[in-house]
């Protein structure tokens, strides 16, 4: 009766693909890790994400790779702008 | 006519503070005065500024040329339609260049750099503010301010939470100035009591425990409860209160707040319709204690609330009325449901979802921890055979505030209509226990 997106895996890597189940998993969202697009924007129109859900993913971020993300302006749209820049950045930050 | 000052603070008085400076009252004015003479004739001005600082200048500005800010709340298509429709004669003013709006628009850029503007009366009766809820109907409707009634709940508030001059108390908020509760507490407050409101960042964990330590203490932290369950880790000295406000707050994070920060958990009652109208330390108990000078009265089914200098509005939530003037809330009126500080109607939202083309039947359905936890969102169920879950979301996303957007599209034959055709939301939650097993 449900309708379920349409499950494609596609080519992330593998600090993507484990990225990828954290956002799924602590947003409690109905997607398949392995469909989210690396290149897909994770907010709006793409996942549909909003603002409750990036202080929710910054929680969830700042536990599993041990360090805190900031608002920067010039920089926090492109940082959030996808799977791929937002673990980008975290495999840049990362202390574990 | 009773007039009253757009600022009374002290001269030198911090009003606003940047990352690595004050704002003062005279700074202020004059960014104020410098945008007001940049913008053009119209009697509406949308006030489309992401910035606290931007904001509250562009507000200023309005003041001064006698112009009406909108606060639109979201920017939504639909939102964006009826202003066009509503406010024809509208400019927009932002702080982001890329931001595109259906009106002439002027970019604010305020610095705050040291100047001396002279501050202004404005007529306690004006209309100055026009602030929007999504309606019924699914058509935003409109509440309209008056100087008069904002000044004087700026006074209460600066009475009930004792910003008397002598100590200036900086105002760090998580909430965007663009919302009533944001808007009173973060723009409005700091021009009438003791306070500096922080225009830095302030949305993350750490952006907020940067702010703190820029700024002097004594200190109060202005959030929302599911933006406090996110705060926990973040070291706070020199707190004087936290605030928090647009849903109610669980008495246990309360106290687990208060220990962790040494300082008084209080809570904001209060609603787009009415503004701030009472608070509480929460605990302390669940009653609420009205704002100096706001009264409460029933009025056949809805409680009439009053503030000085306000007309009386009724109120969307049901309130239970003790003896000692303070009151209960038991709980808001079918029909509504709040997310992330806004509020929807489910009426309104229903009647867009029936409205999509081969939805022949269907309905939002609403979590009932959707105030406790941060995943919790909306979700709908259609009767839709022709079209899919991503196809029906894809239409909604064009029709309403996204905030509300259901993370999950349930196809059913049918719903459980009784002979009314009404849904007994008892009946509702069993179908969809059905559809999770099934």
């Amino acid at each position: 009766m449900t309708n379920q997106p349409t499950t494609q895996t596609v080519d992330q890597t593998p600090a993507e693909q484990a990225l990828a189940g954290l956002i799924v998993s602590s947003l409690q969202l109905e997607v398949a890790p392995d469909a989210i697009e690396p290149e897909g924007r994770l907010f709006g129109d793409g996942l549909g994400l909003d603002s409750i859900d990036a202080l929710e993913l910054a929680l969830a971020i700042s536990r599993t790779y041990g360090f805190e993300l900031r608002s920067d302006d010039e920089r926090n749209g492109r940082i959030f702008a996808s799977l791929r820049s937002l673990s980008n950045h975290i495999e840049a930050h990362r202390t574990r | 006519m009773n007039a009253l000052p757009l600022v009374e603070r002290p001269d030198g008085a911090a009003l606003f503070l940047h990352p690595n400076e004050k704002v003062t009252k005279g700074a202020f004015l004059a960014d104020a005065h410098r945008l007001a003479a940049t913008l053009p004739d119209a009697a509406h001005l949308l006030n489309l500024c992401r910035h606290r600082y931007a904001f509250a200048v562009t507000f200023a500005a309005a003041l001064l040329r006698g112009q009406v800010c909108l606060l639109a709340g979201d920017l939504s298509a639909p939102m964006l339609a009826a202003l066009a429709r509503d406010y024809p004669d509208c400019v927009a003013v932002v702080d982001d260049p890329a931001l595109a709006t259906p009106f002439p628009t002027v970019l604010a850029r305020p610095d705050g750099r040291p100047g001396h503007g002279p501050s202004a009366l404005i007529p306690a009766d004006r209309t100055v503010a026009i602030v929007f809820t999504s309606g019924s109907t699914g058509v935003p409707s409109p509440h309209h301010k008056s100087w008069g009634a904002l000044v004087a709940r700026s006074r209460a508030a600066a009475e009930r939470f004792g910003l008397g001059e002598g100590s200036v108390t900086s105002i760090v908020a998580t909430v965007p100035p663009g919302h009533m509760y944001g808007f009173e507490v973060t723009v409005l407050l700091p021009l009438h009591a003791a306070c500096a409101s922080w225009c830095g960042q302030a949305f993350f964990p750490g952006d907020v425990g940067a702010a703190l330590a820029a700024t002097p203490a004594p200190r109060i932290l202005v959030t929302t409860p599911l933006q406090l369950r996110a705060l926990h880790g973040v070291a706070a000295s020199g707190l004087s209160a936290c605030i928090s406000a647009t849903a109610p707050l669980d008495p246990a994070l309360a106290a687990e707040a208060e220990a962790r920060w040494g300082a008084p958990m209080l809570e904001i009652f209060g609603a787009t319709e009415c503004g701030s109208i009472a608070s509480r330390r929460t605990v302390e108990g669940e009653a609420w204690l009205p704002y100096p000078g706001v009264t409460l009265q029933r009025e056949e089914e809805a409680i009439l609330a009053c503030g000085p200098g306000a007309t009386p509005v009724p109120l969307a939530d049901e309130l239970e009325m003790l003896e000692d003037g303070r009151f209960r809330l038991l709980g808001r009126r079918a029909d509504m449901v709040k997310l992330g500080g806004r509020r929807a109607s489910l009426a309104g939202l229903n009647r867009i979802l029936t409205g999509l083309d081969g939805v022949r039947d269907g309905l939002f359905v609403v979590p009932d921890d959707i105030d406790r936890r941060s995943t919790a969102r909306l979700l709908a169920v259609v009767v839709a055979p022709e079209r899919t879950a991503s196809s029906i979301l894809a239409d909604l996303r064009d029709r309403m505030d996204p905030l509300f957007l259901p993370r999950r599209v349930i196809h059913v034959d049918a719903l459980p209509r009784n002979a009314l055709g009404k849904l007994p939301r008892q009946a509702v939650l069993e179908l969809l226990a059905q559809v999770s097993e099934g």
